[in-house]
């Protein structure tokens, strides 16, 4: 009797799990489906009404323009963040889900693999959907703009692996806040979202280098102006090699509190 | 292959803690066995080792199969082959009955024309056929643990592994599940379970392991470890007081006395003995009845508690 024969193919082991997750998700559609579009509304009504009067361009676009640019990657950033923080910690903690499907024939690999695949799918859905939003408004380029979603699900899985990452340290669920507050909020001000890099001082320029959002915005940026350059590369591959080792790192971890 | 699980020096520590101490025993297929053991024992690490969510120590050498395989290296088959009820209700609350068992159709990779047939058929099979559109919220404590049962049953597995499957439940619940899983084994279902209840080991295992602080104690089929250990019939008195009415005259030799910490126990062959032992005591404070699985669990793990 061959191995390969028994248990299902690892495709339909990782997808399994994803479809779970999409399940759940689809369930309550309205409450989880329509705060995407109603965010960027927020926003962009807040921005155009309010700020944008004061601050009218910013690396020759409309601030309008430019803030809309990177809004969809921090969506997907943050759907991918809730989702494998708080959500990941519920089915591991108090849920229990986690340890169901470990009885199925899924290894802990396809599950975390499974989970963060979801997380991406999530953040290309969030970017679509601002990017959709901002469309009606006029605010982004059509159709480039929708190259924001391939963008979006490479934000989503790198923001993924280092969730799960944070998810493997913690021992309750109120130290996310750390996470949230020390980490995320610096890197939404800090990655050329609101302003460009270039304006900050040349001794935090380095900095902002490192963190990852700052790869998703710049490809982002390029990408809406039909600019497939070289830089393009090189952010794709940052976001690549960042997402594999952080992985890593949070599949190793998370196996120690799921097999004993 | 005759034996399902063959384990021979099974080890596991946590830490500090041995909670497993060179377990050995086998499975034969088509029987059902059952790990029983006060709480802390280590049943449920051994079950766990079984189907891989705990992996068994490296050192010193030991051997766990499964199926023939190992579950450190082969654990995606070992779990394809088996069904597992786990200790805690790990439903997911968010869907219906059906949809629940959808998402565990596909995790076992079920083909599309398989699944609903085969739902279909262990909704009422586990009598809950009414309820397949209900929200996991909206059942009692017996439905959950019955969709449990038929969910780990979805791909017709060939061993079945559960955790104290009726614990907190109600006797007709309790019953009903001891049922389905008879007719289980009788079709040819290994079964491997673990409980501290003697009436379920009694009830639906032909093998009793038992055990104490991670080790084995005894091993056997319930009825011939009772009659092999202990006398046919005990005296129960309750209360210290009652010791006095006793009538010591008839205090002989074939008689074993075991003090509790508020009940005397005297253990014998013949009743008759026995209840004459009582002497004057009223019919309410003195029992005279068969010995059981409880008798012998108390006496080989102890009547204290030992957490």
């Amino acid at each position: 009797m061959s191995s390969e024969l028994l248990h299902p193919p690892l495709r339909r082991r990782v997808m399994s799990v994803w479809f779970r997750h999409y399940r759940v998700y689809v369930k309550s559609l309205v409450s989880n489906g329509l705060p995407p579009f109603l965010e960027p509304l927020i926003f962009l009504a807040g921005i155009g009404l309010g700020m944008g009067k004061y601050v009218t361009s910013m690396e020759n676009l409309p601030y309008i323009v430019f803030l809309a640019t990177g809004l969809p990657i921090t969506a997907a950033m943050f759907t991918a963040a809730f989702e494998c923080t708080f959500g990941t910690f519920i089915r591991l903690e108090f849920d229990k889900i986690y340890d169901g499907m470990l009885a199925a024939p899924i290894s802990v690999n396809n599950l975390l693999i499974g989970e963060i695949l979801w997380a991406g799918s999530k953040g290309l859905f969030f970017s679509l959907a601002v990017v959709c939003v901002e469309a009606v408004f006029g605010v982004v380029p059509m159709p480039l703009a929708l190259l924001s979603g391939i963008v979006g699900f490479l934000t989503g899985t790198m923001f993924a692996t280092i969730s799960l990452f944070i998810t493997s340290l913690v021992s309750t669920i109120n130290q996310f806040n750390f996470y949230f507050t020390g980490f995320l909020s610096p890197m939404f001000f800090f990655s050329g979202v609101v302003f460009p890099l270039d304006n900050l001082p040349p001794i935090i320029r380095p900095v902002a280098e490192v963190f990852p959002l700052t790869h998703s915005v710049r490809m982002v940026r390029l990408l809406d102006r039909g600019r497939l350059t070289g830089q393009v590369g090189i952010d794709l591959l940052f976001i690549a090699g960042f997402t594999v080792l952080a992985g890593l790192f949070a599949i190793r971890r998370l196996k120690r509190k799921l097999i004993q | 292959m005759e034996n399902v699980i063959a384990a021979a020096g099974v080890c596991k520590t946590y830490g500090s803690l041995q909670a497993v101490k060179s377990l050995s025993f086998t499975v034969p297929r088509s029987s059902c066995f059952g790990l029983l053991g006060p709480n802390g024992a280590g049943k449920t690490t051994m079950l766990k080792m079984v189907y891989a969510k705990c992996l068994r120590d490296q050192a010193p050498p030991s051997s766990l199969l499964v199926f023939g395989k190992d579950p450190g290296t082969n654990e995606l088959d070992i779990k394809y082959l088996s069904g597992v009820v786990p200790q805690e209700d790990n439903l997911d609350q968010e869907l219906n009955v059906w949809q629940n068992l959808m998402i565990y159709s596909r995790l076992y990779g079920m083909s599309r024309s398989s699944r609903e047939k085969r739902i279909a058929e262990l909704l009422a099979f586990m009598e809950l056929g009414e309820k397949r559109n209900v929200k996991i919220k909206e059942l009692s404590g017996g439905m959950k643990r019955r969709l449990i049962i038929a969910r780990a049953l979805l791909h017709e597995p060939r061993l079945l592994i559960l955790d104290e499957p009726t614990t907190g439940l109600d006797p007709q619940v309790r019953h009903l599940i001891w049922d389905k899983l008879r007719q289980l084994r009788r079709e040819g279902l290994t079964i491997l379970l673990t409980t501290h209840y003697m009436e379920e080991a009694f009830q639906i295992c032909d093998t009793v392991l038992i055990m104490h602080r991670g080790e084995k104690l005894m091993e056997g089929a319930p009825q011939q470890l009772i009659e092999s250990k202990l006398e046919r019939y005990v005296l129960e008195l309750r209360g210290r007081e009652a010791l006095t009415h006793m009538d010591a005259s008839r205090h002989d030799a074939g008689v074993r006395r075991d003090d509790g910490a508020d009940t005397v126990r005297y253990f014998g062959n013949d009743p008759g003995v026995l209840r004459s032992l009582a002497g004057s005591l009223g019919n309410g404070e003195f029992h005279v009845r068969e010995t059981n699985l409880e008798d012998l669990f108390l006496q080989t793990t102890g009547n204290t508690l030992d957490e």
